[in-house]
């Protein structure tokens, strides 16, 4: 009984050739997609959102398990599954703004700040359960002084722990987290929308108001897809916890940022695909 | 964290599983289409039968992939699973009677480029990463096709985006006589169904919690193959329940009864499949009854 492999080697460093490749994709996810006669500007919209999101998630202090139990610094859940919370929670504001209000840039703002809100309810509730229910306080483990506040660490740090609770410059880490995931998920869904709202009456025959509610699930749906790649992504990225922009994990996130481009900018192509005329 | 995963060893071949997983859920969705043929809609359950052989398939891909230590917990790949599933199913479903077969390939070269991602440009390293993510990202196509088809009784996309028909009546030009007559044309109705609805979104996720929770619950040092895929296949169950409930809005009474029907057997099943399977597993085990309430002033 036993691991059926070994540790995971999550080096550090940037793998020119897997790199090379990935941007080999992306590019020919781009050219596949002029080729078939799309605008090319909602891909490179998602691309950009993709790499937002990948980006982002590196802010957010994620302490998983450990956490739970008071022996690590962030909140006590997945970086997939935070992540998801903030980016749905941006997606829903965003979406709302934009049927609200059909500007483009209201319906950005109104993503980002409702990923933002997320994030700063779930910090406050989470240092208001460590502070006055497990009885912790907020110590990072892997800095001796706030970045920001200047708040010392060590002399409230238990032994044997990595740092617990949720010190200010995490929660500002989730804060500006959310803030980014948010954009980039809401901008991912009004350019599936757009390329939807163009596309689906033209291969359907059908009246463009009557086809509306379609191409808004479909956007939707697909844009939650695309928000849970380009997480997943940044979570194996991360490999387990992180504590927000002061942890040295944060420096892999140029891996994440690239990644998340070439997977967003493949899965682009393939949702482009839906509004491919094909005769059927 | 670095908790090391435990999985065991044995059991079926992981390729022989995943061979019945595949041929499974491709025929299964395939006998919908016994629907079209007949002209009633009853086979529509085949869609969720074609799902739990995806989602069975899937917890022993998944427990091959997180023994590796991800370090992201195991529900991430379930959430990758479907989220790369869910563009391939949409866009697989625009080919007609081949798009089951569209959609598996569809899946699988994006869950390949996803892997390769994760592998070589996020330095993961993992040996059975591009593999891996190749099958979770089929496995997550083909549970929500099946799960659609039995939700809908097809997998092609006009029965997944038309809900119904609304006639739209207009006064037409005045004809001889006074009469007053009508134009009467058939209108798609596109909110009502299972994408324009947003229904699909449903299945995503009760798909997603089926295939993450297996390996999630009994992973570690006792771990055994056949209890982590039946209980895949209870869980699966549940799912196809909920979605035959959904089912009612879409299908016939009596089809959609025949969907809860077979998924509450299934689940009963299964789970005392499971329960004894973990009795056998565990080292010692107490029923404990209920508190007995005792009444009066004692």
């Amino acid at each position: 009984m036993s691991a059926l492999g070994g540790a995971a080697a999550g080096g550090e460093g940037i793998n020119p050739t897997g790199t090379v490749v990935g941007i080999v994709i992306l590019l020919v996810s781009i050219a596949a997609t002029y080729a078939l006669g799309f605008s090319i500007i909602p891909l490179i919209g998602i691309i950009i959102g993709g790499a937002l999101i990948g980006f982002g998630v590196h802010f957010v202090p994620v302490g998983g398990a450990p956490a739970a139990m008071g022996q690590a610094p962030g909140i006590a859940t997945g970086v997939a599954m935070l992540a998801a919370g903030a980016g749905l929670a941006g997606l829903f504001g965003g979406a709302w703004a934009y049927e609200a209000t059909g500007d483009f840039a209201v319906a950005i703002a109104g993503g980002a700040v409702g990923g933002g809100l997320m994030m700063a309810i779930t910090c406050m509730m989470v240092n208001a359960t460590y502070v006055f229910a497990m009885g912790i306080p907020a110590a990072s483990g892997k800095v001796d002084k706030d970045p920001i506040t200047g708040d010392t660490f060590p002399a409230y740090k238990s032994q044997g722990t990595e740092g617990h609770g949720l010190p200010f410059i995490s929660f500002f880490g989730g804060v500006i987290g959310g803030l980014i995931a948010g954009l980039g998920g809401t901008l991912i869904y009004i350019e599936l929308l757009e390329i939807y709202h163009v596309g689906l009456p033209a291969i359907m025959q059908a009246d463009a108001a009557a086809i509306e509610p379609l191409a808004i699930s479909m956007a939707g749906i697909l844009a939650i897809g695309f928000f849970l790649v380009n997480a997943v992504l940044a979570a194996y990225n991360i490999t387990g916890t992180i504590e927000g922009p002061h942890d040295p994990k944060f420096k892999r996130v140029p891996r994440a940022v690239i990644g998340c481009a070439v997977a967003s900018a493949f899965c682009g192509f393939i949702s482009m695909l839906i509004v491919l005329n094909t005769g059927m | 964290m670095t908790v090391k995963m435990e999985a065991s060893e044995g059991g079926m071949p992981h390729n022989t599983l995943m061979i019945y997983g595949i041929v499974v859920a491709v025929v299964g969705t395939y006998l919908t289409y016994l629907n079209v043929v007949t002209g009633i809609a009853v086979f529509s359950f085949f869609g969720g039968i074609a799902a739990i052989a995806a989602l069975w398939w899937g917890s022993d891909t998944i427990k091959h992939l997180c023994s590796y230590g991800l370090g992201t917990g195991v529900p991430s790949a379930g959430m990758v699973a479907f989220g790369s599933g869910a563009i391939a199913m949409i866009a697989g479903t625009k080919f007609g009677l081949a798009s089951p077969i569209v959609t598996l390939i569809l899946a699988a070269i994006l869950g390949a480029v996803i892997g390769y991602i994760a592998n070589s440009i996020i330095n993961m390293n993992i040996p059975v990463m591009v593999t891996s993510l190749m099958e979770m990202a089929v496995v997550g196509a083909m549970t929500m096709l099946g799960f659609a088809a039995m939700c809908t009784g097809t997998f092609m996309f006009s029965g997944l985006v038309v809900g119904g028909m609304t006639l739209s009546m207009e006064p037409s030009a005045g004809a001889a006589g006074g009469a007053q007559t009508f134009l009467v044309t058939v209108l798609p109705e596109f909110a009502g169904s299972l994408i324009g609805g947003a229904a699909l979104a449903v299945i995503f996720f009760l798909g997603a919690m089926a295939l993450q929770h297996p390996f999630n619950a009994c992973l570690g040092p006792n771990e055994s193959q056949d209890r982590t895929l039946m209980l895949a296949i209870e869980v699966g169950f549940l799912s196809m329940f909920v979605v035959a409930v959904m089912s009612y809005a879409f299908l016939d009474l009596v089809s959609a009864t025949v969907g809860v029907a077979i998924s509450l057997i299934g689940w009963f099943y299964s789970y005392k499949q499971y329960i004894a399977l973990s009795k056998r597993d565990a080292y010692d085990w107490l029923d404990a009854k209920p508190i007995r309430e005792v009444g009066g002033d004692q």
